[in-house]
């Protein structure tokens, strides 16, 4: 092809134009986020969470009235499964650009708390535009760090033993409160002998469930910034999980690791698991046997070393518009109409309005309330432990190499090592 | 192939100023050449060379998104050769390129030559093979696969008629790579066009004349066929080792995120993100990627000086 000489001026400058453009477009799209203020003094802000399906249309039903209530406030919603959002969050935040409003769990509060990235919402309590009262349990200080209110608990949950309901009958054990650990491997033994399937989904890789057990025992998963728990504890809990792998007390992990996303438990592998009682919710859908929440395995026969944990709301500290954000979550946490919504998707609604506005009618919600009645009627229920930052790290890394020993590829005593020295990287990040 | 022949002088004598004038008009013609290819070479700048940069000035420090970075020289690097979880994710990977790749162009090379052949349908039958390489990448392939290789899935089922039961590869440490070997293979088809392509570049006489000789099939395959498209066979050997040094997607996606289980899918790059976007550990992150350049540099060099030996080009067949 042959080309002119004498380009022309005109082309020239076309071809300027068109790299301005370009120019002009990256520069656009390289300043994201569009909270702000319209012409017209309506403020919008950004709202993220993650959940399933039904949480997603709960909340959204709830925005919905609150924008009805406050017509000068959008809400923009993000939601993404758990494991996405905290990924695209840390990279939001670290670009100084966060949701305004946020979900969030005691995981992670340290860690974006040191990284001052969430709003101390004292400030806002006093200019009265959230209301910290009326929170039941004293669950409120689950969101306080050194003296901030950096959280705002929707709702508190704390940990069950999910049971296969007809397995446990069919089996003909009991669990009842105040059994010990020896008692729940001998009904998991029993059940194991008459029904030909394991007892537990894979208990000793669950840091929360290993967190209660060393509270039982005096001592603690965390203390303010290292573990308190030693290698030689951690060797013992996992060499004992690994026997009963072996002996088929415990499913085999290869299953349980085939049947996700569907739990262990519902998949019919095992006969029981540990988890936090909101999410008990979901193995009714998945399986098809009935389950129930049971009590918590303890070492005295007294003390279950559980607690009330929660998911809260947090605030970006640079939002623009910190107003505005209060009045949103104090709608969010304490007005009964987005408690009758919301149920016990989060956990027992955390306020009193919103709890005496909800009354579960379905089974799997009246289980809930009535299991958390009767923990706090037990007056077992202990106090939060710290999670320093990092703890997200440590608790992935928990469940990852919990899952090397039950997979018989690493030894208890090295894969402690292996927790310890990851420990400490993620505690140094 | 012709030769590029340089555009024709054009005649100096119109303008008494020639060379000058000339000059000024090449000048103004690169100008517009720069100018057509500026929002390229701005994209280039802003999305590649500039990010690499920055990469390479944060494996040698200590960044966690929020902090500014800090300068730790080697440190990052004398960690990660350290770090047992690296050096599981060096070895899956390894193992991924040196059963994926050969297995892949294998079957690739395997059905071009009977593609090769002249017969009824022969466009539909290169369209099918062909098509696993276009939905490859996808999400929703790594799923199919997850559901393939379950436990009493398609996969399992049909072992046990052979009387082989593993339970399942997905949830089996010493399987489950294997999976993400035979989806690997599954997509041959980019490498079979270009052994296709290659095929037909082989003159006819060479056969006919081999044929004439006495020489079987087997005998024509390996004296004329595989040295005639062996620069084809190069090529395709150095692309699939090179993209197999970055398999991420079907590792992370069969093993629900979390490249296990027991690290068993733990392949670099999947190590690489863990390091950089669950932990914040962007340093060692970056540190990692510029050991992965690196090493596939290598890897692409020992190729290259091993073709001497065994790729012939037309120039030396003559």
């Amino acid at each position: 092809m042959g080309t002119s000489r004498n380009v022309e001026r005109r082309t020239i400058l076309k071809a300027a134009g068109a790299t301005a453009a370009t120019l002009g477009l990256a520069a656009t799209t390289g300043c994201g986020g569009d909270s702000g203020t319209s012409a017209d003094g309506t403020v919008t802000i950004r709202y993220a969470w993650w959940g399933g399906e039904p949480r997603t249309i709960a909340i959204k039903k709830a925005i919905a009235l609150f924008e009805k209530k406050y017509p000068k406030i959008k809400i923009k919603p993000e939601f993404t499964d758990y494991e996405a959002f905290w990924e695209k969050f840390q990279t939001q935040a670290s670009g100084g650009n966060p949701p305004d409003v946020f979900q969030n769990a005691v995981g992670f509060l340290r860690k974006y708390d040191k990284r001052g990235v969430l709003m101390d919402l004292k400030a806002q309590a006093d200019a009265g535009n959230l209301n910290l009262k009326n929170f039941r349990n004293g669950v409120l200080a689950n969101g306080q760090v050194d003296g901030k209110q950096i959280g705002i608990p929707v709702g508190a949950n704390t940990m069950a033993l999910v049971i296969d309901q007809k397995a446990f009958k069919k089996a003909g054990v009991e669990a009842k409160f105040g059994w010990t650990w020896n008692e729940y491997f001998a009904a998991l033994q029993t059940i194991q002998d008459k029904s030909k399937i394991a007892g537990d989904t894979g208990y000793f890789a669950i840091m929360y469930l290993y967190d209660l057990y060393l509270r039982q025992n005096g001592k603690a998963f965390f203390t303010d910034s290292a573990l308190g728990f030693t290698e030689a504890d951690l060797t013992q809990w996992w060499e004992d999980g690994y026997k009963r792998v072996k002996s088929g007390l415990v499913a085999d992990p290869k299953k349980i690791e085939q049947a996700k996303p569907k739990s262990g438990l519902s998949a019919g592998l095992a006969a029981s698991e540990f988890t936090w009682d909101n999410f008990s919710i979901r193995y009714q859908g998945e399986g098809d046997s009935d389950y129930g929440l049971a009590p918590i395995p303890t070492t005295d026969g007294k003390n279950t070393g559980q607690y009330l944990g929660s998911l809260m709301l947090s605030a970006f500290s640079g939002t623009k518009h910190p107003k505005e954000v209060a009045q949103f979550i104090d709608f969010m946490v304490h007005d009964p109409e987005v408690g009758k919504i919301m149920g016990y998707d989060r956990g027992i609604l955390a306020t009193t309005e919103q709890y005496d506005a909800f009354k579960p009618t379905d089974p799997n919600n009246k289980g809930v309330a009535a299991y958390e009645d009767e923990v706090a009627k037990a007056g077992i229920l202990g106090k939060i432990t710290p999670h320093p930052s990092g703890a997200d790290v440590i608790e992935a890394a928990f469940l990852r190499i919990g899952g090397e020993v039950a997979q018989g590829k690493t030894k208890p005593a090295d894969a402690a090592k292996a927790l310890f020295s990851e420990a400490k990287a993620a505690f140094a990040g | 192939m012709t030769l590029v022949k340089e555009a024709p002088v054009r005649p100096a004598k119109k303008r008494s100023a020639a060379p000058a004038a000339g000059r000024r008009g090449r000048r103004r013609e690169n100008l517009a050449g720069y100018l057509f290819m500026s929002p390229w070479i701005a994209g280039f700048l802003l999305l590649t060379a500039g990010p690499m940069i920055a990469s390479l000035y944060y494996a040698f420090t200590s960044y966690n998104l929020f902090t500014p970075p800090k300068w730790v020289g080697l440190d990052n690097f004398t960690t990660m050769f350290q770090d047992p979880r690296w050096q599981k994710s060096v070895e899956v990977t390894l193992k991924y390129v040196v059963v994926a790749t050969p297995l892949k162009l294998l079957l690739a090379l395997g059905v071009a030559l009977l593609l090769a052949q002249k017969r009824r349908g022969q466009a539909l039958y290169r369209a099918a093979f062909y098509m696993p390489s276009l939905i490859g990448a996808s999400v929703s392939v790594g799923f199919v696969w997850r559901a393939l290789f379950s436990d009493d899935a398609v996969v399992d089922r049909t072992q046990k008629v052979f009387g082989v039961d593993v339970g399942g590869w997905i949830g089996n440490p010493d399987y489950v790579l294997y999976s993400l070997v035979a989806l690997s293979i599954w997509q041959f088809g980019a490498p079979m066009v270009i052994f296709l392509a290659g095929l037909k570049q082989v003159p006819q006489e060479l056969y006919e004349a081999a044929e004439m000789d006495g020489a079987g099939p087997l005998r024509r395959f390996w004296n004329i066929t595989l040295p005639m498209i062996s620069p084809v066979l190069f090529f395709n050997v150095l692309l699939e080792s090179i993209h197999a040094f970055q398999v991420f997607g079907s590792a992370y996606v069969v093993s629900d995120t979390r490249c296990g289980p027991a690290d068993a899918t733990l392949v670099y790059t999947c190590y690489l993100y863990q390091k950089g976007f669950k932990e914040a550990q962007m340093g060692f992150a970056s540190a990692m990627a510029w050991t992965l350049v690196v090493a596939v540099a290598l890897v692409t060099a020992v190729l290259f000086w091993s073709q001497k030996k065994w790729v012939h080009y037309e120039e030396a067949a003559k």
